[in-house]
């Protein structure tokens, strides 16, 4: 495909064409009417001149009709201008300057009214009037006639100005439409070497918008609104990286410190089995931190493939619940359910029963012994609504958004030590929202935290199967 | 029972074989794609443990022509974390069962044991370690002549761990098979550790000896004496 040429360029060529057909219809009005008001001068010439050759006859005693007409016509006249009498009877009384070179009239088809008529002798073009007239009681034919030759020749030259200078024009016009409008595109190469200069490195710079409420600074806008989220994602990746490769590096460190340290010293049987075991723990958690990252970078990617159908959350909440109920016990918690039956999602189970885990599961690990939590699934017009109530020491406002971002801890030891890998509330987020839901955080009224869930309600009937088109890592 | 091992990397053909040996597996190595190709024509395993992603001949080639010749040895699979494709491909070309890198030993035993198990009648009505007794039918636990006390979950977890007897059993394994869960996750693993540890308080009690023992690192083991 031929590259387009620039706006610019394309511009003055709609411009130029649209000038040149403009031009064309007036220049050829212009022409016509021109020409239209050359012919009917020459018409009135030669009424006037008809009336003259009239005056100039009459009648002899004889009877004879006399010309008395003066004869002081130039030679061009001689040339250009003629005028011819005849007797009704057809004999020639007068004859004068170019008359010579014009066909008779004939008689036959003359009138009382006076006519118009266009002759052409020799590739030369005349104009005639001729008519009868009344000369002492006689009637005669006159003709008069002039050689339409000059005024052709005249409008001839209008003509090549016209056709000549039209072009002229047109070009002149394009030539300036293409300076005006490379002066009005100008800002926009502005912001574009200025757009190229912010590159992954530097994309804390902006665009600067001169006057934001014309159009460039309208786009110019726009555009510095993409790079702030550009920035914002760069930044969030940037420290997802990082925090990916501290995670990553301290079971590392520790497997590699454990197997330095035991291999310093000769340790008993039991000792080393000790060693070995502490390592093969760090290997566990670098293992399901690399499924977890996986997981989340084909969610990422969309890659995920789902097997949607109908999901009774009340009973996929107490069926959680039963799972979870053995820690919440040892911490001497009491974990409350307040669910019925029949509210229904369409959602991949595996992917939502991961979510929810992992919030109830949050809650126990944050919640004081002996509190109690509540979980709670209501219907809500068209959606479904899980609550999960605890006594913890709560979400800081400034927290609630970023609680649901990898790798995020508001205690970094205290995670660490309950065998958490900052991803639970992550991977809780994903889940949902793959479901089409949302999650969120808030004050609960008693103290604590209410991390709620919302789900669209299912419609579909309850058996109902829906897979997606994704292809990839099976959830 | 003869085992084939399929695999280039060498730690790894190592570390099964070593593994297989001690459980009295006759154990055979084919380090290439090649090699694999060649012995599965050439002898008779009762297994065969394929790595996919082989140098030579693809581990799923070595699958095809063993299952286009009608050969009906059990394959297990070895993949590669992401390679979902090739599993699937894997499954759908004759291989009996799959496992995914990392894997844990334990797994990979109980994997084998229930590959070279298979057509085999496997319906107990009882089993037994030690003093422990477990009635499937009366769904009955018995230390000695003590009648214990459990709740669903710790009699499936209970017998699962007896039917794995003398073999450790991975936490991943118990999330699978015990708590029908697909997918490990660290919740689980809490939920398996502190059922366990129940569960040991019910089964170890009041000076009876040890059978279910924890191995730091790699899950649990019901077995007599020293783990």
């Amino acid at each position: 495909m031929a590259a387009a040429p620039s706006i610019r360029l394309r511009l003055t060529g709609w411009y130029s064409v649209v000038l040149f057909l403009m031009l064309v219809v007036y220049a050829s009005a212009t022409f016509l009417a021109v020409r239209h008001e050359f012919l009917e001068q020459l018409d009135e010439q030669l009424h006037d001149d008809f009336e003259t050759a009239e005056g100039f006859l009459s009648a002899a005693p004889d009877g004879r009709m006399a010309w008395s007409g003066d004869r002081h016509h130039d030679a061009d006249d001689e040339r250009d201008r003629g005028s011819d009498v005849w007797t009704a009877n057809g004999e020639p009384v007068y004859r004068s300057g170019a008359s010579g070179v014009l066909p008779p009239v004939a008689l036959a088809a003359t009138t009382a009214a006076a006519r118009y008529e266009s002759l052409t002798v020799d590739a030369h073009r005349w104009r005639t009037l001729t008519g009868t007239t009344l000369v002492g009681g006689r009637s005669v034919v006159l003709r008069v006639s002039r050689s339409e030759e000059r005024l052709r020749a005249q409008l001839w030259e209008i003509l090549v100005v016209l056709v000549l200078g039209l072009p002229l024009v047109v070009a002149l016009a394009g030539a300036g439409g293409y300076v005006l409008a490379r002066r009005a595109l100008t800002p926009i190469e502005h912001l574009a070497t200025e757009a190229r200069r912010i590159t992954a490195d530097r994309l804390h710079d902006r665009l600067s918008v001169p006057n934001p409420s014309d159009e460039i600074g309208r786009l110019a806008a726009v555009i510095n609104e993409t790079f702030a989220r550009l920035e914002s994602s760069f930044d969030q990746l940037r420290r997802f990286t990082a925090d990916a490769s501290h995670e990553l590096r301290t079971p590392l460190a520790v497997i590699r410190g454990i197997g330095e340290m035991e291999l310093k010293e000769t340790r008993t049987a039991a000792e080393y089995k000790d060693a070995i075991g502490s390592m093969l723990e760090e290997v566990d958690r670098l293992t399901s931190l690399v499924d977890t990252l996986l997981r989340l970078s084909h969610g990422d990617a969309g890659t995920v493939r789902l097997s949607r159908e109908a999901v009774d959350v009340g009973r996929l909440v107490r069926d959680i619940a039963s799972s979870l109920a053995i820690l919440a016990e040892e911490r001497g918690q009491r974990l409350t359910v307040d669910a019925g039956d029949g509210v229904s999602v369409i959602a991949d189970r595996l992917v939502l029963r991961e979510a929810i885990t992992n919030v109830i599961d949050n809650a126990i690990k944050y919640s004081p012994k002996t509190s109690d939590i509540l979980i709670r699934v209501r219907q809500q017009s068209d959606r479904a609504v899980l609550e999960v109530v605890d006594h913890g020491p709560g979400v800081a406002p400034e927290h609630r958004e970023r609680i649901f971002d990898r790798f995020f801890r508001i205690d970094e030891a205290r995670t660490r030590e309950s065998g958490g890998t900052g991803l639970g509330l992550a991977i809780a987020k994903w889940a949902v929202h793959v479901n089409g839901g949302a999650i969120s955080v808030e004050d609960a009224p008693t103290g604590g935290s209410v991390f709620r869930i919302v789900l669209p309600l299912a419609t579909f009937p309850a058996t109902h199967q829906q897979p997606t088109p994704h292809m990839g890592e099976p959830v | 029972m003869r085992i084939l091992i399929v695999e280039d990397e060498r730690k790894i053909a190592h570390v099964l074989a070593s593994a297989l040996d001690a459980e009295h597996y006759d154990v055979a190595v084919a380090p290439t794609g090649h090699e694999g190709f060649a012995r599965v024509n050439a002898e008779v395993f009762d297994l065969v443990v394929l790595d996919l992603m082989l140098p030579g001949r693809s581990g799923l080639e070595i699958l095809q022509a063993l299952r286009k010749r009608c050969i009906e040895t059990p394959v297990l699979i070895l993949t590669a974390r992401d390679g979902v494709d090739d599993r699937v491909l894997g499954l759908d070309l004759g291989a009996d069962d799959y496992l995914v890198k990392p894997f844990a030993l334990p797994e990979l035993l109980a994997r084998v044991r229930a590959l070279l198990r298979r057509g085999r009648a496997t319906d107990v009505l009882r089993l037994k370690a030690a003093d422990l007794e477990l009635d499937l039918v009366g769904r009955r636990a018995n230390r000695g002549d003590r009648l214990l006390d459990l709740t669903t979950r710790e009699f499936e977890l209970l017998e699962y761990l007896l039917r794995h007897q003398g073999h450790l059993v991975s936490r991943e394994m118990l999330a699978r098979e015990v708590w029908k869960e697909p997918r490990r996750a660290t919740p689980l693993d809490n939920v398996i550790d502190v059922q366990i540890a129940r569960l040991r308080r019910k089964v170890d009690a009041e000076g009876a000896s040890r059978l279910i023992h924890t191995v730091r690192g790699v899950g649990f083991v019901l077995r007599e004496g020293e783990p």
